[in-house]
């Protein structure tokens, strides 16, 4: 705890009280932010829509491949971020496949929200599956077969019975991936450095004036993400209540 | 009626074998057997929970080997219970009822008023038997299976109850196959009775 807890202490009482103020009174650091929790919250949202039948199919149906299906999902974790930056670049680039694809409709992966959207969504959505796999698997399966029994199809069951008791995994799973989202910095800043999330704004000022101009910035990220955490668990703490 | 035809059911390290009977529609059959026979195994597959290797399941002269479990019109009640535990012993109950007057007489038949409100997590064994029985007939099935519904209840009320549920199941034309390691339970008067031992039938009477 001490180990968590002094580094970000420090660095928010160092740039102090003045310091943060004006940094939320910066409008970089306004749009920043803004730009953060947006793309964050886009790449949870999809992570939801697309991970949760990927967790659910994991956790209770049995297929072929599952073991390398498992190693592919967690490659994100172990693998460093600005290599993840890079392949999206070649990927998803604008001289790639993907890249002419988008361009007539106007999209792009490169310097775009869609990109950082796309690279939080590569590095944290494993994060959302596996946890949200593990919440289901603890749900037994025998719930849900008696469901059936009861005249329930499988969606209905799951619907019914599987994701309400899965819920507060899910959500846990859903903030972390949230949390890791928010504070990628690797991988976006290969992909996207302009417009600048507040990780890659944080390091642009210490880069380019030093660390006392960056301490501010990036102490008014600690307290803002420390706030939207403080809100979601206090909601999960007063549902419990 | 259950008519069993061939059945073959592989699971890890077990094999139920070319299983075959049929219990009359109405009429009861009680499966005995050590633990590890294949009871629960057999119970499951009829319901459709689990998928038979080969063979065949008969409803009311319907096929139902292909069809998935809420398409078979079968109660199933685990000897767990396994109660909803996000959900009420009232929403339990009521949980595929077609009618909220067949829920009240199930509750006024097995005496389940005051645990209504109650979380289900705070039941003992035999209630939670009680509302998982309650619960299975609300739907009306027309094939009621019995994994050891009563083993939970203590010996007076265990009686009581077993006979109400097969009177309530008889009444409706309900085709019932019991799993009991109790011997009152295997003797009961006009049931078939079946004994299976490490995966095979031993004794169609």
């Amino acid at each position: 705890m001490i180990a968590l807890v002094l580094p970000v202490g420090t660095l928010v009482t160092t740039a102090g009280a003045s310091g943060i103020l004006a940094a939320f009174a910066d409008p970089d650091v306004q749009r920043a932010i803004l730009l953060t929790v947006a793309c964050a919250s886009s790449a949870t949202l999809l992570a939801v829509a697309g991970g949760l039948p990927l967790a659910y199919l994991m956790a209770r149906i049995p297929f072929r491949g599952r073991a390398i299906a498992e190693a592919l999902l967690e490659l994100p974790l172990v693998i460093p971020h600005p290599v993840i930056g890079m392949a999206l670049l070649i990927s998803m680039g604008r001289e790639s496949v993907v890249g002419h694809t988008l361009a007539p409709i106007g999209l792009a992966i490169v310097n775009s929200p869609l990109g950082i959207v796309v690279a939080m969504l590569v590095v944290s959505a494993p994060l959302f599956v596996l946890g949200a796999r593990e919440s289901i698997a603890r749900v037994d399966a025998r719930l849900e077969a008696v469901a059936r029994t009861l005249g329930d199809d499988r969606w209905r069951a799951v619907r019914r019975i599987t994701l309400p008791l899965a819920r507060n995994g899910i959500v846990n799973a859903g903030t972390a991936m949230w949390a890791r989202a928010t504070s990628e910095f690797g991988a976006i800043v290969l992909i996207t450095y302009h417009p600048r999330v507040a990780s890659v704004l944080a390091y642009d000022r210490y880069v380019t004036y030093g660390l006392p101009t960056a301490l501010p910035v990036a102490a008014s990220l600690v307290i803002v993400a420390l706030l939207i955490l403080l809100a979601i668990r206090s909601t999960r703490y007063a549902d419990r209540a | 009626m259950i008519r069993v035809d061939g059945l073959t059911v592989r699971v890890p390290g077990f094999v139920l074998d070319h299983i075959s009977f049929t219990i009359p529609a109405g009429r009861v059959g009680v499966v005995t057997g050590p633990t590890g026979a294949g009871k629960s195994t057999l119970l499951e597959t009829i319901a459709g929970v689990r998928n038979a290797s080969s063979g065949r399941v008969m409803l009311d002269d319907n096929d139902v080997s292909r069809l998935p479990p809420e398409s078979r019109t079968v109660g199933l009640v685990y000897q767990q219970a396994w109660l909803f535990p996000h959900l009420s012993a009232t929403r339990n109950i009521a949980y595929s009822a077609r009618e909220q007057r067949v829920v009240d007489n199930l509750i006024e038949l097995l005496q389940l008023q005051a645990l209504l409100e109650k979380p289900v997590t705070t039941l003992s064994g035999g209630e939670r038997q009680l509302i998982a029985l309650a619960r299975a007939l609300a739907r009306a099935p027309r094939t009621l299976l019995l994994d050891e519904p009563f083993a939970a209840m203590d010996s007076s009320l265990r009686a009581a109850v077993r006979r109400a549920v097969l009177d309530w199941a008889s009444a409706r034309g309900m085709t019932t196959l019991l799993v009991t390691h109790d011997a009152s339970e295997a003797a009961l008067d006009g049931s078939i009775q079946l004994r299976l031992d490490r995966g095979s039938l031993l004794a169609p009477t």
